[in-house]
């Protein structure tokens, strides 16, 4: 019965994270009373699920990946409540949230209930699951590159750069400063939710290898991890704190050298990786 | 027939001459059938602006005389206004008339409202039946000229006005204008047109404010329009100048008003969006620290100044091939009318030609029996070639002496061919002159097809 519990909570986790971004990056008061009542229901189960399985398995100590990835995501949650209630404050939830939703979603699936139907089907997961990161990643590149081209154009407002002895200036065809900042948030929100369906695919389809959960320590999963933070932190400084102009660039450049940086010790490093 | 121009500009005579004889929109129809009245003037139309007016004639000879026709029209002694009045004819008044169209002539080169001032002109001139086949000619021409000038060469393309120079770089930091909100802070004239240039590129709201209150009101009033504006009490001026996107200051303060810790302010509770400073108060109002902050950019007059100044500069050198595109759309006019102008003696040559092939035909009738209509209609095409293929050399010659503008040649050909230039008794004079609609933007210097048209009406006659 707890993992009927548990797959109840990691629903209403979901559903948590989906209403947790425009309450944060939007400031809109009924996603926030969306996304805690969620939450909230959703870490009732997740209590109900923990206890009912530690009571079943007479002890009180959790034992074996899958009880501790729920407990660690129990905990997560915990504390995202704790900061709500001290502070008012969810933003955090849009990294505690999702961290807990991934911490839930293996141990929900149960032991036998990550077998695909057939062969075929497990490939169409995985060529969406290649799309939809490939997508992000696009995104991502176009918005970094929409901030480089942003300080480019402010650099030249600021300079106050007349028009050249031939009356045409090399930088003459870029866009107005609003269109390239518009450009810049555009495609960061488009990416998003790219990278966390990749993701949760990935997570999926990870469960019918061999490896299971081990596969997360391949490099090439924690760097789409940490590529996720980095969007989750963009998207963060851009709407919630309304981070813009050459700040937000800035912010913007370092995330592409962080990008450049994960694929190059991806692409180039003789650490051993798991993936087929 | 000649083309004659007169007129002042603003080169020529001071603007307390030219508002005497500026001619307001509601006289202008009138004026021009006074001035169509004159002897000697069969088209004529009046280009009225602030910086022109000018009369364009067609006359019928070289006496006829259009100069006086200002002194008596407004009452100005001939001694007063004959030193600022200049007067071009045929080619040199082509020429004016295509590089005023062009705006080549205006104080601000490349600036767009003379050439809807000149077509207005010519559409009040055709409406008071002014204007016919000469001048609809050379206006449809000039259009086209001025057109391909502006669309080819870059005379328009940069503002070199200080307030259209504040709208661009509006829109290279806002993109679109549409419901920005622009603040004026002083109530200068130089902002009032910076803030009507901006509502008409589409900002949402203004705010007006100065320290005496009465005259910020008055601002209001004043530009109020599409965008009704809101009067900001001076008190107030830097909360409501966090609302702003576009702030114009023009205040006579000693000091800056606007430092770099209003622009922390104001970009705190703007959330960082940008916003944009135009100062054109001396001494300025907005220090220029400001514009390292970022998300703050402030333009001061001069730096306003050197862009319209560069642009300026740019519209300079566009000019140089604008002149030169200008001269050859003259160049090219001169040469159309002028092959135009020879159709008339080449129908005669054809029509002579044909009078003799006919009578030859006639007088060799007997003698060739009685023939089929297929063997009629060989021996028809038979002289008619050959006379096609005599007649080929003259008419080649007739349209390079045209070309050329050899007048000499032109008539000693027509004489050889014992033609008249005039052309055959009975064709008419307008048929020298092209259709607007087919003129304008057209070499017609292939005459081939006119003189076939002629043909056809030669042979119709017969």
């Amino acid at each position: 019965m707890y993992l009927l519990w548990l797959r109840v909570a990691a629903i209403l986790y979901a559903a948590g994270c989906v209403a947790v971004f425009p309450a944060v990056l939007y400031n809109s008061v009924p996603w926030r009373k969306s996304c805690v009542h969620l939450a909230g229901l959703a870490f009732f189960f997740h209590f109900v699920s923990v206890v009912e399985m530690l009571v079943l398995a007479h002890r009180w100590m959790p034992v074996g990946v899958r009880e501790i990835e729920s407990l660690l995501g129990f905990t997560v949650a915990g504390l995202f409540f704790l900061v709500w209630w001290l502070y008012e404050a969810i933003s955090l939830g849009i990294f505690a949230l999702p961290a807990t939703f991934f911490l839930v979603f293996a141990p929900a699936l149960g032991e036998n209930a990550h077998r695909f139907p057939s062969q075929r089907t497990w490939m169409s997961w995985l060529v969406a699951h290649i799309i939809a990161l490939l997508l992000a990643y696009a995104a991502l590149c176009f918005s970094l590159l929409a901030s480089m081209l942003y300080l480019l154009q402010e650099r030249r407002i600021k300079a106050k750069v007349k028009p050249g002895k031939s009356g045409w200036s090399p930088a003459d065809w870029l866009p107005p400063l609003d269109t390239l900042e518009r450009i810049a948030l555009a495609t960061l929100e488009f990416g998003f939710p790219c990278m966390t369906v990749g993701l949760l695919i990935g997570f999926v389809l990870v469960q019918q290898t061999s490896l299971g959960a081990s596969y997360f320590l391949d490099p090439n999963i924690l760097a789409s991890f940490a590529m996720w933070i980095v969007y989750v932190t963009l998207l963060l400084l851009r709407r919630g704190v309304g981070l813009r102009g050459r700040r937000a660039a800035y912010v913007s450049g370092a995330a592409l050298v962080v990008m450049m940086a994960v694929w190059a010790v991806n692409f180039f490093s003789q650490v051993r990786r798991f993936g087929p | 027939m000649m083309f004659t121009l007169i007129g002042v500009n603003h080169k020529t005579a001071p603007i307390a001459l030219r508002e005497k004889i500026a001619i307001g929109r509601d006289e202008l129809a009138e004026t021009t059938r006074a001035l169509s009245a004159t002897p000697g003037v069969t088209e004529c139309m009046i280009v009225s602006t602030c910086n022109r007016v000018e009369l364009l004639t067609v006359v019928e000879g070289a006496e006829t005389r259009v100069t006086d026709f200002l002194s008596k029209q407004f009452g100005i002694d001939p001694e007063l206004l004959r030193p600022h009045l200049y007067e071009y004819r045929d080619k040199e008044a082509v020429s004016h008339l295509f590089r005023m169209a062009a705006s080549l002539d205006s104080m601000v080169v490349g600036e767009p409202q003379i050439l809807g001032q000149v077509k207005e002109a010519f559409a009040v001139a055709r409406a008071a039946g002014t204007v016919s086949g000469q001048l609809e000619y050379l206006l449809q021409s000039a259009f086209a000229a001025a057109k391909k000038a502006r669309s080819e060469t870059g005379i328009g393309s940069n503002s070199v006005s200080i307030a259209s120079v504040a709208v661009d770089l509006a829109r290279k930091i806002f993109g679109s204008l549409q419901g920005r909100t622009v603040f004026l802070v002083g109530a200068g004239k130089m902002s009032e047109l910076a803030a009507r240039h901006l509502v008409q590129q589409g900002a949402g709201a203004i705010l007006v404010s100065n320290r005496t209150a009465e005259r910020a009101r008055r601002m209001a009033e004043e530009i109020s329009g599409t965008v009704v504006p809101e009067v900001i009490d001076f008190a107030q001026l830097y909360e409501a100048a966090s609302r702003a996107d576009i702030v114009i200051s023009s205040t006579g303060a000693p000091h800056p008003i606007f430092r770099p810790e209003h622009g922390h302010a104001f970009l705190h509770k703007r959330r960082n969006r940008p916003m944009f400073f135009i100062d054109i108060a001396v001494p300025r109002d907005v220090d220029p620290e400001m514009n390292k902050l970022d998300g703050i950019f402030v333009y001061d007059i001069d730096d306003l100044q050197q862009v319209a100044v560069a642009h300026m500069e740019e519209r300079s050198r566009q000019a140089i091939d604008a002149e030169a595109l200008i001269a050859a759309e003259v160049e090219r006019f001169h040469r159309r009318q002028r092959t135009v102008n020879v159709a008339p003696a080449i129908v005669a040559l054809q029509k002579k030609a044909e009078e003799i092939r006919v009578a030859e035909i006639q007088r060799i009738h007997s003698r060739l029996g009685t023939l089929t209509a297929e063997q009629l209609a060989a021996v028809e095409a038979l002289t008619r070639g050959l006379v096609n293929k005599f007649l080929h050399p003259p008419m080649q010659a007739l349209k390079q002496a045209a070309r050329e503008g050899d007048v000499a040649k032109l008539d000693a050909l027509c004489e050889e061919w014992a033609v008249s230039p005039a052309g055959p008794i009975g064709t008419e004079s307008e048929d020298a002159v092209p259709k607007p609609t087919e003129g304008a933007g057209k070499d017609l210097g292939n005459v081939n097809a006119d003189a076939k048209a002629n043909e056809g009406r030669v042979e119709a006659r017969q």
